[in-house]
């Protein structure tokens, strides 16, 4: 009865599990996510043999330790909740700093501890390094065998799966599948003891965060509400255009589109070519010169702003862009009459406001303005 | 009077011995541009004239269309494609194409009155 034999650690959920109803739900999660129910379970870190051993797993790289990520290429849909077990890691939704214990302590104290916690495992520390944990089965075996008010230390159970504060929640949720604990200390990667989470934890962290994601949606879509309200009241109408590099089938979609609404508007004719001769030579350019960019027209009872901005290769030098016949364009653009080298003075001439800025290698935004007048208004 | 006539669209068509591939309506022409630079067009053909030109991209109807152009006369015999006819019918911009090479469409057009 004295002779100190470690308790092995059975696979159990004794250890006051509470939220096996969540577990179950995170475990459809995970199985999702992974396309299989089940897979090789990734080695658990033994602390008392692995010392520094540290696993090569970052966030940038969660396929190195065996994780899969969801394969957004397919049809399927990831839910918020699939993104969270990825993203969040057990540093997130662990305890911390945990309630620990020495070894020299009584396991009557251990008892009395996890009652005023209200928890059901105490690490044990001895120089600040986990050497043991005491769950509340243990406690029960004590009480069962006498020894309750035996130090910690013969008791305690000495193999210790852990897990680092680094993890991400779906390897958490694998580790607590594979072998069946209540809970994990949780390691730094200087093997300090730092946490100890439960999938009690996890439930409420994932909840927390699934949360305060659906309230910051809730903002933005407050945000945008308000926003094309704003537009309505000023009339304001935005037509937003990716241009792609090459695309001549497509040149002239985004300004038939705003010519349409000026139309609607009873703008004069004249002032509407010009904001269209605007719109058509920014996303020919657009096409023609360079590696693709977005064309943003901000319509409102005044005015048509037109910004052009391309991610490359940028105008070497605007000057000659700016005169008129000097052109850069491929043979292609100039057998479909493009290249004409009239594009940015054409530009010029038809805004009553103009600005290019462009470098090489970053790209050009332009931006030209044309104050509209109605039909039939003569200034 | 004989000038006069000669400035309004379906009689423009035995000038230059132009087939129609749209449906032509009476249309006054204000003039005429020749260009095959489109940029040039844009910036510089007035409204409701004849854009004489051999391209036959769709382009040409962005052009046109922006332009208030009346009516595009291709030139050498160059017919552009059905879904390019199509899309012009739907933008009211009449299609014309003369086997005459530009030069000579351009002479017989001024020598018949269309300034």
């Amino acid at each position: 009865m004295s002779l100190a034999v470690p308790v092995e650690k059975k696979k159990t959920v004794a250890q006051g599990e509470r939220h096996a109803g969540s577990v179950r739900r995170l475990k459809g999660v995970r199985a999702r996510l992974n396309g299989t129910a089940r897979r090789p379970a990734i080695a658990p870190e033994r602390i008392l043999k692995t010392g520094n051993s540290e696993e090569p797993m970052t966030p940038a790289a969660p396929a190195a330790a065996g994780e899969k990520a969801p394969n957004l290429g397919d049809k399927r849909q990831v839910s918020f909740a699939q993104v969270l077990v990825f993203e969040l890691r057990v540093r997130d939704a662990m305890t911390s700093p945990p309630i620990t214990a020495t070894a020299a302590d009584s396991l009557r104290s251990i008892q009395h501890l996890m009652k005023a916690h209200r928890i059901s495992g105490v690490p044990i520390l001895a120089d600040d390094v986990l050497v043991g944990i005491v769950s509340i089965e243990d406690i029960i075996n004590a009480l069962d065998g006498g020894h309750i008010n035996d130090p910690v230390e013969p008791w305690m159970s000495r193999k210790i799966v852990t897990l680092r504060d680094h993890f991400s929640l779906v390897r958490a949720v694998a580790e607590f599948d594979r072998h069946g604990y209540g809970r994990f200390p949780v390691l730094d990667t200087n093997n300090r003891l730092v946490g100890i989470i439960t999938r009690g934890d996890i439930t409420v962290c994932l909840m927390h965060h699934l949360e305060r994601r659906a309230e910051e949606a809730m903002a933005k879509e407050a945000v945008l509400v308000a926003t094309r309200a704003a537009d309505e009241k000023a009339h304001r109408t935005v037509i937003n255009t990716d241009v792609k590099s090459g695309d001549f089938e497509s040149a002239g979609k985004l300004s038939q589109r705003m010519r349409e609404v000026l139309r609607s508007r009873g703008i004069a004719p004249d002032v509407l070519r010009r904001a269209a001769i605007i719109a058509y030579e920014a996303e020919t350019n657009i096409i023609i010169h360079s590696l693709g960019g977005r064309i943003t027209t901000s319509i409102d009872a005044h005015k048509v702003r037109i910004k052009a901005v391309d991610s490359g290769p940028g105008i070497e030098n605007i000057d000659l862009a700016m005169q008129e016949g000097w052109s850069t364009a491929g043979p292609l653009a100039r057998e479909l009459g493009f290249g004409a080298g009239m594009g940015l003075p054409n530009i010029k001439r038809c805004a009553d406001e103009f600005a290019i800025q462009s470098e090489l290698g970053s790209g050009t935004r332009l931006q030209a303005t044309v104050f509209l007048r109605k039909a039939g208004v003569t200034l | 009077m004989k000038l006069k006539s000669a400035t309004k669209l379906p009689s423009i068509l035995s000038v230059v011995e132009a087939s129609p591939l749209t449906d032509l309506t009476e249309v006054e022409l204000t003039g005429c541009y020749i260009s095959d630079l489109l940029s040039d067009v844009l910036a510089n053909a007035q409204p409701g004239v004849l854009w004489v030109t051999i391209h036959i991209h769709r382009n040409v109807l962005s052009v046109a269309s922006m332009k208030d152009i009346a009516a595009v006369l291709f030139t050498c015999g160059r017919k552009p494609e059905a879904a390019i006819v199509a899309e012009a019918v739907e933008k009211g911009i009449m299609l014309l194409s003369t086997p005459f090479s530009t030069y000579e469409a351009a002479g017989k057009l001024w020598k018949a009155g269309l300034r």
